[in-house]
């Protein structure tokens, strides 16, 4: 039976929340030392406004809801949902008042697309915004996605508890690296920041090879290095990657997006000198398979629809772009409209197949996640096996993740749902979008874009969109990025409070 | 002082783990890369000779 909901839920939920608000308050100060290093001291404002309305929330929230009482699953898992709400709300105040997008509205919708590391855009002239502005937007992705706000805000303001434990699994992250949350929490970041710094240099030297300036050339690839570990996809040019028109560039992203789709027990696994555990895990297995066989028929595709005949255009286009799809970042090497009016539909609906299954579970990555289908394929085995075995024998399973779990009917369960309301959401969104007048493929495809926070665009997503659909695909680039149960527990929570009241 | 004091082998010795782990993962990117070159490359080769 479930209870009732008590005044003291509410405070549990609202009290936990004020660490997401004081956080992005603190967050919002890094950008201000970009603008004061870029000497862009008008926008210092802007961002102070964001994060002094962060702090005054966080203190309404501290002193009017204050509460003793520890968190539970389903306080946790509320509270995961409203944080990846109200982070990407506060965050979109600067990008707003700093004129960056055309709306409100829009600013919320880069914000959210920022958080969740999706990189679908609305900026308006991204080439020319202040560095601070552009500087926040990357960051976000890395903050948001590439860590994650909650395992920020353990790691800095949290202690170890059960509530701490609860929060991760809210936030779709069941990692048990360390028996100590707070200390779980700095690994990942460790992790993060030893990618970020590798790739900042890889990118840096690309753009000196290139020609750009030192200046220009870090900047770059600092932001580069952050969304593509973030598997993010913003990029700091309208034109995404293809502004270089460089081999070097698309290479580095290219080896930091797999990197960013890879489990963080994997990394810490393999930095740990467990190094054969990446041949034997079964997401490294498939994301592999995964790959090579999207890259094969997207490259055979285009080859033969006389798209791009040759070796390299076929790599830095094709395979790219198969990679970009099935890491979830989003970085693009042709433009959004060549996606709807050139590619053949073959392509787009291989790439929208790669962007819904996505990279490994734990990872920076999106869509339904390598883990769960390799659970599915495996159970797909087992019932076959089992149709062909006498009745009376036993079956058994197990997959190799990290360690050999064995292949329970509750772990079938868990990825069957999970994987079922992803299609059911994906099915929605395609054909709500296709009813704005876009064609099946392009709402697929942005759709599975969006849902999978991947940022790919075949150009639906600009600031003339329907304002409509703007708000459809933030829903679902927040939905995407909680795996959907805690935003099925959030709209239970409100139902149930709505039906049945709110007990004092 | 803390220059003179540093020993490369040391350094290497005590982070083994870590930079074996890192080309471990580099490796794979690479054999990632090299796998979809070979196949763009067949491709082309396939679709020259047909």
């Amino acid at each position: 039976m479930i209870l009732p909901l008590e005044r003291e839920d509410l405070k549990v939920i609202g009290y936990n929340l004020r660490n997401i608000c004081y956080l992005v308050a603190a967050l919002l100060f890094l950008p201000i030392a970009v603008a004061v290093v870029c000497g862009e001291f008008d926008t210092v404002p802007y961002f102070l406004i964001g994060s002094a309305i962060g702090i005054i929330l966080g203190c309404i929230l501290s002193f009017s809801l204050y509460t003793k009482r520890e968190m539970e699953l389903k306080h946790a898992i509320v509270m995961a949902a409203l944080a990846w709400l109200i982070a990407p709300l506060l965050a979109s105040i600067p990008i707003w008042l700093a004129n960056a997008t055309a709306s409100y509205i829009d600013a919320s919708f880069e914000s959210i697309s920022g958080f969740t590391g999706t990189g679908l855009t609305l900026a308006v002239d991204i080439d020319h915004l202040p560095h601070s502005i552009n500087f926040l937007r990357h960051f976000l992705q890395f903050a948001g996605d590439g860590i994650g706000i909650i395992v920020i805000s353990l790691s800095i303001l949290g202690r170890t508890e059960m509530g701490s434990v609860l929060a991760f699994k809210g936030e779709a992250k069941e990692i048990g690296i360390r028996p100590s949350i707070v200390r779980t929490s700095r690994i990942i970041i460790g992790i993060a920041v030893t990618f970020l710094v590798i790739g900042t240099v890889l990118f840096t030297a690309a753009g000196i090879r290139e020609g750009l300036d030192f200046g220009t050339s870090v900047f770059d690839g600092l932001n580069h290095s952050m969304t593509a570990y973030a598997t993010g996809g913003f990029s700091t040019h309208s034109q995404s990657l293809l502004y270089y028109q460089s081999i070097w560039f698309e290479v580095v992203a290219m080896v930091l997006m797999i990197m960013g789709a890879l489990n963080f027990n994997l990394h810490y696994a393999v930095l740990g000198g467990k190094r054969r555990e990446i041949l034997k895990n079964i997401e490294v297995r498939l994301l592999l398979f995964g790959l090579v066989t999207s890259g094969l028929l997207i490259s055979t595709n285009l080859l033969f629809a006389n798209m791009y005949p040759t070796t390299e255009a076929l790599f830095r286009k094709g395979v790219f772009h198969a990679v970009s799809a099935q890491t979830t970042t989003g970085f693009q090497t042709v433009y959004p409209f060549h996606f709807m009016l050139m590619w053949p539909v073959f392509s787009m609906v291989l790439l929208s197949i790669a962007m819904i299954i996505g990279g490994c579970a734990n990872s920076t990555s999106g869509g339904i996640k390598m883990v769960r289908i390799g659970v599915l394929l495996k159970s797909l085995g087992r019932e076959i096996k089992r149709a062909l075995l006498p009745r009376s024998a036993v079956m058994t399973g197990t997959f190799h993740n990290i360690d050999d779990i064995p292949l329970t009917d509750k772990i079938v369960r868990s990825a069957a749902l999970m994987a079922m309301s992803y299609l059911i959401l994906f099915s929605v969104g395609a054909v709500i979008t296709a009813a704005y007048g876009y064609s099946l493929e392009d709402s697929m495809f942005e759709t599975a874009s969006a849902l999978g926070n991947v940022g790919l665009s075949c150009g639906i997503t600009s600031p003339s969109m329907p304002a409509g659909l703007k708000v459809m695909y933030m829903f679902l680039m927040w939905a995407g990025r909680l795996e959907i149960i805690a935003v099925l527990v959030l709209f239970g929570f409100v139902i149930f409070g709505l039906r049945k009241g709110v007990r004092r | 002082m803390g220059l003179r004091k540093f020993s490369l082998r040391a350094f290497l010795k005590k982070n083994f783990d870590f930079i074996t782990g890192i080309l471990s993962e580099a490796g794979l990117t690479v054999l990632i890369m090299g796998i979809a070159i070979a196949i763009c490359l067949l491709l082309v080769f396939i679709k020259s000779v047909i």
